[in-house]
C-alpha cells in the first residue's frame, strides 16, 4: 500500500545523500564478497545472507528515494526489524537503541484530563509529524497515528521490550475518540481517510496491550461484515472491490478479537455474517497461473499478496490449499540480486515493503531457516509480558 | 510543482527575503536514529521552515506556498495537509482553486491516500455542486487506470454523498466494453444496481442483469469476474440461484464448448450443493467431461466434478480433494 515514487532523478554520489539502492548494494556486496545468486529458476534457493546484508543497509541508512516514505518513517522500521526477525537476524540489531529510538515517538498527555480533549495519545510515525512542544503550550501538536502506533507496539514487541512499561492507559482511552459510529476507525485525530486497514491496527494494539477498553469490537466487527463483497472478499469500506489487503486486515482483525473461533460463519444472522466458503473460494482463487497471488481478480501477481492472502488462508485454516511449490517459485523469480524482494518478477530494484512480505509469506510456509510468524499480528515472536 | 528543471532553479528559504523573518526549526532526531534516511538539503530546509510556521501557527499566503512546496517533497505527509486546511479555511481560499491545484498533482500521485481525502474534503465543502466535476475528475484518473483503487473509491463517495448516479450504469457498460476483464468496473456495476436511488434495487435489476452477464461469460467464459458477479446477483437467496435456469443453462452450455469450464464445474459443483437437481444432459456432459461411461455406478455428479477440477485446476487440486471428501451427505 505503501508506494515509493522517486520524483526526479538525482545525481548518485558514492556514500553520498544521493547514492541509490543499487550503488549501495554493489558498494557493501564488494566488501563482503557475496557469491553470486543462482540463475536457473528451478533451482533457485532462498539467499538469507543477502537478504540480511540488504535490511542491514537499510537499517544503517535509507537512501534519499525514502523522502517521499518519511512521513512512515516507523513503519519502515517495522519492516526491517521484522524482517530481520523472520530472517532469524535479530541479534544484529542493538535492541536498546531500536527501543529508544521506537519510545521517542509517543505522544504524552501532559495531565489524565488531556485524554478527553479529543486527540489520540499514541505513537507519530516520523519527526516530520512530531513537534517539539514547549511546557506553556497547548498541546495541539499531537499528530500521532494508529498505524505507527500499531508498527511501534509490534516493534518493541518483537524486541522484547516489556510493553507493561508503556502508558498504555492513555492509548487505549484516547483511542475511543478515534473510532466512527459506524464501527470504522479513523487513523489521526483530526481527520483523514477511514478504512479497514485503521480497524485492524486498532485490533492488534488492543490485543498486543492486552486489552480491549480501547474500542467496541461488536462494532468494529458490524463494519468488517459490511465490508464484504458479493464475491466473498473484503473491501478497504463497504461496496469497494475485494482486495487482498483489506480482506487481510478484515480477517486478522476478527481473529484478534476472538470472533473467528466463535464460529462465525455459523451462528444465525441477527445482522450479518461472514461467508466463509465463498471467501475462501475468492481467496484460493487469487493464486495464478504463475504461482503467485493477485490481489485482486484479473490483475497481475504481486508478491505482497502472498502474505496478505496467504495469510488469511493461514488464519481461517486452509493454507494447506494453496499450491506452496507455485507460490515458492513465483517468490523465488523475484528475489532480487542485491538482496530483498521486487513487486513483480520483471522488476528491477527491490524495496522495502515487497522484500518484507515476501520473507513474511516465506515464513508462512515454513520456509527453512526462517522463524515462524504471529500471522494475526505481523510480527514474529511474541513478548511473554504482553499477551 | 516540482520538477528536476525546478530543482536545478529552486532557491533555498535562506535566501528568500520574504522569509527573513522567520527562523527555521531544526528536525530533533532524538536519540541514536533506527533506519535513518538521507535526505537531501532541500528536503531538509522546507521542513525546517514548514516547522517553523506551524508552531508559530502562522496561516498565511506565504505558509500556504510554503506547503504547496513541502506537498511537492513528500505528498504523504498528512501534518502538512491539515495545517493546508487550515490555512485553506483562515484565508478563505476559493475552493474552486484548490480544487484545480489537486487536478494538478493528482495525476502523477493517483495512488496517495492523503490527496484523495484532500480532495474529499474540498468537495464536500463545495457540496453537491460538485459532483459532476469529481465525476469528470475520477474518470480521467481511471481513462489513465481503469483499476485505481482510490478513484473507485472517491467515485462511489461522490455518488453517495454529492449525486450524480444517473449515467454511471453506462460509464460501467462502456468500461467493461474497453475490457470485460476488468474487476473494478464489475464491482461499480454492482454498486449501482443495488445502491443506485434511480433503478430499483437488486430484485428490480435481476433479470437484466443476468442477461447481460451471462453475454458476458459466454463471450469469455474464463473471466472470473462475471461469474462472480453472476453469483452475486443471488445474493442472499440461494433458492433462487438454484431455481433460476438462466445460471444452470449458463453451465450447460460453457460446458457442451468443452473450452475454459473451471467456473462453470465450480458453480455447477456449488448449486449440487445447494440442492440443485440436475437434468440428465447436464449429467451426461459433465459425466462426457470426466471420461466416464453414462449410467455407471461411478455417476456421482458432485464428485465426478470434483475429480475434473482436480484434473484441469491443479493450482487448487488439494481444494478439490477436500471439497471432494467434505460433500453434503444429501449430494453424495
Amino acid at each position: 500500500m505503501l508506494v515509493c515514487k522517486s520524483k526526479s532523478p538525482r545525481r548518485e554520489k558514492l556514500g553520498g545523500p544521493g547514492e541509490s539502492v543499487r550503488v549501495r548494494w554493489i558498494r557493501c556486496s564488494a566488501v563482503v564478497r557475496l557469491p553470486p545468486p543462482a540463475m536457473d529458476p528451478e533451482g533457485l534457493e532462498l539467499e538469507r545472507e543477502r537478504h540480511v546484508l540488504f535490511l542491514e543497509m537499510m537499517m544503517e541508512r535509507l537512501p534519499s528515494d525514502f523522502e517521499t516514505q518519511e512521513i512512515n518513517h516507523l513503519t519502515l522500521a517495522y519492516f526491517a526489524i521484522s524482517g530481520l526477525g523472520i530472517l532469524g537476524a535479530l541479534d544484529r540489531v542493538d535492541k536498546d537503541q531500536i527501543a529508544s529510538w521506537v519510545l521517542s515517538f509517543q505522544a504524552q498527555p501532559r495531565t489524565m484530563s488531556d485524554l478527553d480533549n479529543g486527540q489520540f495519545y499514541g505513537f507519530h510515525g516520523s519527526r516530520t509529524s512530531q513537534f517539539t512542544i514547549d511546557d506553556s503550550e497547548v498541546s495541539s501538536h499531537n499528530c500521532s497515528h494508529l498505524a505507527s502506533t500499531y508498527c511501534a507496539l509490534a516493534i518493541l514487541n518483537m524486541i522484547g521490550y516489556n510493553l507493561s512499561n508503556i502508558n498504555s492507559e492513555a492509548i487505549l482511552i484516547s483511542m475511543r475518540n478515534l473510532q466512527q459510529p459506524d464501527g470504522s476507525f479513523m487513523p489521526i485525530h483530526f481527520g483523514a481517510e477511514k478504512d479497514l486497514r485503521f480497524v485492524y491496527c486498532a485490533a492488534a494494539i488492543c490485543f498486543m496491550l492486552n486489552n480491549w477498553t480501547g474500542m467496541d469490537k461488536e462494532k468494529a466487527k458490524e463494519y468488517i461484515l459490511h465490508c464484504q463483497s458479493y464475491d466473498g472478499g473484503f473491501g478497504l469500506v463497504p461496496g469497494s472491490e475485494s482486495h487482498g489487503g483489506a480482506t487481510y486486515c478484515a480477517v486478522a482483525a476478527l481473529q484478534l478479537m476472538g470472533f473467528i473461533n466463535a464460529d462465525i460463519s455459523s451462528k444465525p444472522a441477527k445482522s450479518v455474517v461472514v461467508d466463509v466458503p465463498l471467501l475462501v473460494d475468492w481467496s484460493l482463487q487469487r493464486q495464478a497461473a504463475d504461482g503467485g497471488f493477485q490481489g485482486r481478480a484479473n490483475k497481475p501477481s504481486d508478491t505482497c499478496y502472498a502474505f496478505w492472502v496467504g495469510g488469511v488462508l493461514k488464519i481461517l485454516g486452509f493454507y494447506h490449499f494453496l499450491n506452496k511449490g507455485a507460490l515458492r517459485r513465483f517468490l523465488l523469480s523475484c528475489q532480487s540480486k542485491y538482496g530483498g524482494f521486487t513487486k513483480f518478477p520483471e522488476n528491477m530494484l527491490p524495496d522495502l515493503y515487497h522484500s518484507y512480505y515476501s520473507f513474511a509469506a516465506l515464513s508462512l510456509m515454513e520456509e527453512e531457516g526462517l522463524k515462524p510468524l504471529c500471522v494475526e499480528l505481523g510480527i514474529t515472536a511474541i513478548n511473554d509480558n504482553g499477551i | 510543482m516540482s520538477s528536476s528543471d525546478d530543482d536545478d532553479e529552486r532557491i533555498p528559504f535562506i535566501q528568500r527575503p520574504e522569509w527573513s523573518d522567520v527562523r527555521p526549526v531544526p528536525q530533533d532526531d532524538g536519540p541514536h536514529p533506527i533506519v535513518p534516511i538521507a535526505y537531501h538539503d532541500d528536503f531538509r530546509e522546507t521542513m525546517d521552515y514548514f516547522r517553523a510556521v506551524y508552531l508559530a501557527d502562522e496561516r498565511s499566503r506565504r505558509a500556504l506556498d510554503l506547503t504547496t512546496e513541502a506537498i511537492g517533497m513528500n505528498p504523504g505527509n498528512y501534518t502538512v495537509w491539515h495545517f493546508r486546511r487550515l490555512v485553506l479555511e483562515a484565508l478563505n481560499v476559493d475552493l474552486h482553486e484548490e480544487r484545480d491545484f489537486i487536478d494538478e498533482i493528482a495525476v502523477h500521485n493517483s495512488k496517495n491516500y492523503q490527496i484523495w481525502h484532500h480532495r474529499r474534503w474540498v468537495a464536500e465543502k463545495l457540496g453537491p455542486q460538485a459532483a459532476d466535476k469529481e465525476l469528470e475528475f475520477t474518470m480521467m484518473i481511471l481513462a489513465l487506470d481503469a483499476k485505481n483503487y482510490h478513484a473507485w473509491s472517491h467515485r462511489q463517495w461522490v455518488l453517495q454523498s454529492l449525486g450524480g448516479w444517473e449515467k454511471e450504469l453506462d460509464y460501467c457498460c462502456k468500461l467493461l466494453e474497453d475490457d470485460i476483464f476488468n474487476n473494478s468496473a464489475w464491482n461499480q456495476r454492482y454498486f449501482v444496481i443495488t445502491r443506485s436511488p434511480l433503478l430499483g434495487g437488486l430484485q428490480a435489476m435481476r433479470d437484466s442483469e443476468v442477461s447481460y452477464t451471462v453475454e458476458a461469460i459466454l463471450a469469455n467464459p474464463q473471466n472470473e469476474s462475471p461469474w462472480r458477479y453472476l453469483r452475486g446477483l443471488y445474493k442472499g437467496d440461494t433458492d433462487l440461484l438454484v431455481s433460476d435456469n438462466q445460471v444452470s443453462d449458463v453451465c450447460l452450455k460453457v460446458l457442451k464448448t468443452n473450452h475454459n469450464y473451471i467456473f462453470a464445474l465450480s458453480l455447477l459443483l456449488d448449486l449440487l450443493c445447494y440442492g440443485f437437481q440436475p437434468s440428465d444432459e447436464l449429467k451426461r456432459v459433465v459425466q462426457f467431461l470426466g471420461k466416464i461411461e453414462p449410467d455407471s455406478s461411478d455417476a456421482n455428479l458432485a464428485t465426478t466434478i470434483c475429480s475434473i477440477l482436480e484434473t484441469v485446476d491443479p493450482m487448487r487440486s488439494n481444494y478439490w480433494a477436500w471439497r471432494k471428501n467434505n460433500l453434503p451427505s444429501e449430494v453424495c
